[in-house]
């Protein structure tokens, strides 16, 4: 044991550095100097008007962001987001992966075209959600509602916009957490079910006491997964409403571009960077802490 | 069709799984209707577009398509989406494996602290950094080339890439092999590239596929880097070119077409791989 413990230690010797050096290069450049760059920025005056010479100015940045509507605004619509499309993903994705893990003849069909969504980007998608939402005569949706004989309704006032956003999202990424469950799935050996079904449970309970609990970790690499995510979205924001009308549906990605990029508040923009982080921590903490309970109450 | 494994079905069970199909099948249907939407709609003039939005074209119209492609310089457009995405994935596949590597076969308290400096970007969304990475792609003198978005992509997706490599070398890659090639008297760089890398194939088909779907449809980092119309990406095109003409409507559509085409060419081929490749990535990562 001993002997084969050195034997791996030194099968690569000084190559080691060697061949995590030009990953290490790359993200050493591109991923710890901007994080640490952020951090010292944050508590400077940097903006696009003084750019040399900065000066040290405490947690002045991080009060102007807890001070700002906008920015809170944005916090609240971003968590908003992230929360419901992940709860969504799991509702409908769950059952989704249920039902098509069954032998159905179609089922690989079904599968792909459940999934397509989830290869396009974002962006692209908003916009054609743009157009099937729209309140103009050509807005697929709207122009059905005319023929059954009722009124026009607006998907993008200041209360739905969000929520619209949103809805496009779930179309999208349902089929992607559907495939992160079926994978799950697949792994549950079928003498548990046999056993059960021996044993006299319907399907409902084989549902809620062998499949629920084993979907433990696919459900938490889609809610961790998708509340990072959900916190960071831009694209389809970007397309379909830019934030608006109004700030009703501006998120911590579209302030930030338009804050920290656009309008040279550089150093605004970085401490509402750390604050960004700072949130996906405490979510993400939260989150495991939620699952790792929930496996325990289980196992 | 194994004859052991077929358990009898009574007819009831048939039956359920036949309405349970014949939901699943209309429910489909509805899911892909925006898809099937925004196709019928590139060929239709605005009038029957809005006259009958899911009846197939009477005419089908292909001037649209041509506008789009000459409005998008889309051949131009393309070749750089290309040309970023087969960069960045290379250039992953090479240097995670690589480090990957290294890191699964080196378990002193140095190769697990850089492994742990890797896995943590798994949880620092790059996003929070866009100033520093902005100022920090500026003064290396890469703004407004497909370098800063290569490079940029790359970092991001250097700690999954690493964590796949890592656990696949160190559940699938016998050590044996590697020290029978040590002893026929393969150097350390020998032995990566001629034993280790070929049994990769299914980690790496993994990382080729969840990163080519990355790069391809990174919006942010294009849109941060490249201001420039020469060295601009597909999505920069659309954005663009929905900006400038969005009176005439149903000549948006071939453009949104032309977006996503690509991708669709490739997930129509390579479904079984992709849906394979992104729940392996998932599950793992």
């Amino acid at each position: 044991m001993e002997l084969k413990k050195k034997r791996e230690a030194g099968s690569l010797g000084h190559y080691f550095i060697l061949f995590i050096l030009p990953a290490l290069i790359i993200y050493l450049t591109f991923s710890i100097l901007p994080f640490i760059f952020t951090f010292i920025y944050s508590f400077t005056d940097y903006t696009d008007i003084k750019i040399r010479n900065l000066d040290f100015v405490g947690l002045k940045n991080y009060i102007t962001v807890l001070k700002t509507p906008l920015m809170k605004i944005a916090i609240k619509n971003s968590l908003i987001y992230a929360v419901v499309l992940t709860g969504f993903q799991v509702i409908l994705g769950l059952p989704l992966a249920v039902v098509l893990n069954k032998k159905l003849k179609s089922r690989n069909l079904l599968r792909a075209i459940f999934f397509f969504p989830a290869v396009f980007s974002s962006l692209i998608i908003g916009y054609l959600w743009n157009f099937i939402l729209s309140s103009s005569d050509y807005g697929l949706i709207n122009n059905m509602i005319h023929q059954l004989g009722f009124k026009t309704i607006n998907f993008f006032t200041a209360d739905r916009a969000l929520f619209s956003v949103i809805f496009t999202q779930i179309w999208q990424w349902t089929g992607w957490a559907m495939v992160i469950f079926l994978a799950n799935l697949q792994g549950i050996s079928p003498e548990l079910y046999e056993a059960a079904s021996i044993d006299g449970a319907d399907e409902r309970q084989q549902f809620f006491n062998i499949t629920l609990p084993l979907m433990c970790p696919s459900v938490k690499i889609i809610v961790v997964t998708g509340l990072i995510g959900g916190m960071k979205a831009f694209d389809a924001i970007y397309s379909m409403t830019s934030g608006g009308p109004g700030n009703a549906t501006e998120t911590v990605m579209t302030v930030m571009m338009k804050k920290g990029i656009s309008d040279g508040f550089y150093s605004v923009g970085s401490a509402f960077g750390v604050c960004f982080f700072i949130i996906v921590l405490i979510v993400s903490g939260f989150t495991n802490k939620l699952m790792s309970k929930w496996s325990d109450a289980i196992g | 069709m194994k004859k052991e494994k077929i358990r009898e079905v009574s007819k009831k069970e048939q039956r359920k799984l036949y309405i349970t199909e014949f939901f699943m099948v209309a429910l489909a249907i509805i899911w892909f209707i925006p898809i099937y939407y925004l196709i019928v709609t590139t060929f239709k003039s605005p009038r029957e577009a809005t006259e009958g939005p899911l009846k197939l074209p009477e005419v089908w119209m292909i001037e649209n398509y041509i506008d789009a492609w000459k409005n998008m310089e889309y051949p131009r457009a393309l070749f750089n989406t290309v040309t970023i995405t087969v960069l960045a994935v290379g250039i992953i596949v090479l240097v995670t494996s690589l480090a990957g590597y290294a890191l699964a076969r080196t378990k002193t308290k140095w190769g697990n602290r850089f492994f742990l400096l890797f896995l943590a970007g798994l949880m620092v969304p790059f996003q929070m950094n866009i100033v520093s990475l902005f100022k920090i792609v500026k003064s290396v003198g890469l703004m407004n080339t497909i370098w800063a978005v290569i490079l940029v992509d790359v970092a991001i997706n250097v700690p999954q890439g690493i964590f796949l490599f890592k656990e696949f070398i160190e559940s699938s890659v016998p050590k044996e092999l590697e020290e029978a090639a040590e002893i026929d008297g393969c150097s350390v760089i020998q032995k990566f590239f001629v034993i280790v890398l070929p049994l990769l194939k299914p980690v790496i088909a993994t990382v080729v596929i969840i990163v080519t779907l990355n790069v391809w449809n990174e919006f942010m980092t294009p849109l941060l880097f490249i201001q420039g119309r020469e060295n601009d990406v597909i999505l920069q095109e659309v954005s663009r070119n929905i900006g400038q003409f969005s009176t005439d409507w149903t000549a948006l559509f071939p453009m949104l077409m032309l977006g996503v085409a690509p991708l669709m060419i490739f997930y129509i081929f390579m479904q079984k791989y992709i849906i394979a490749g992104v729940s392996a990535g998932a599950v793992k990562g």
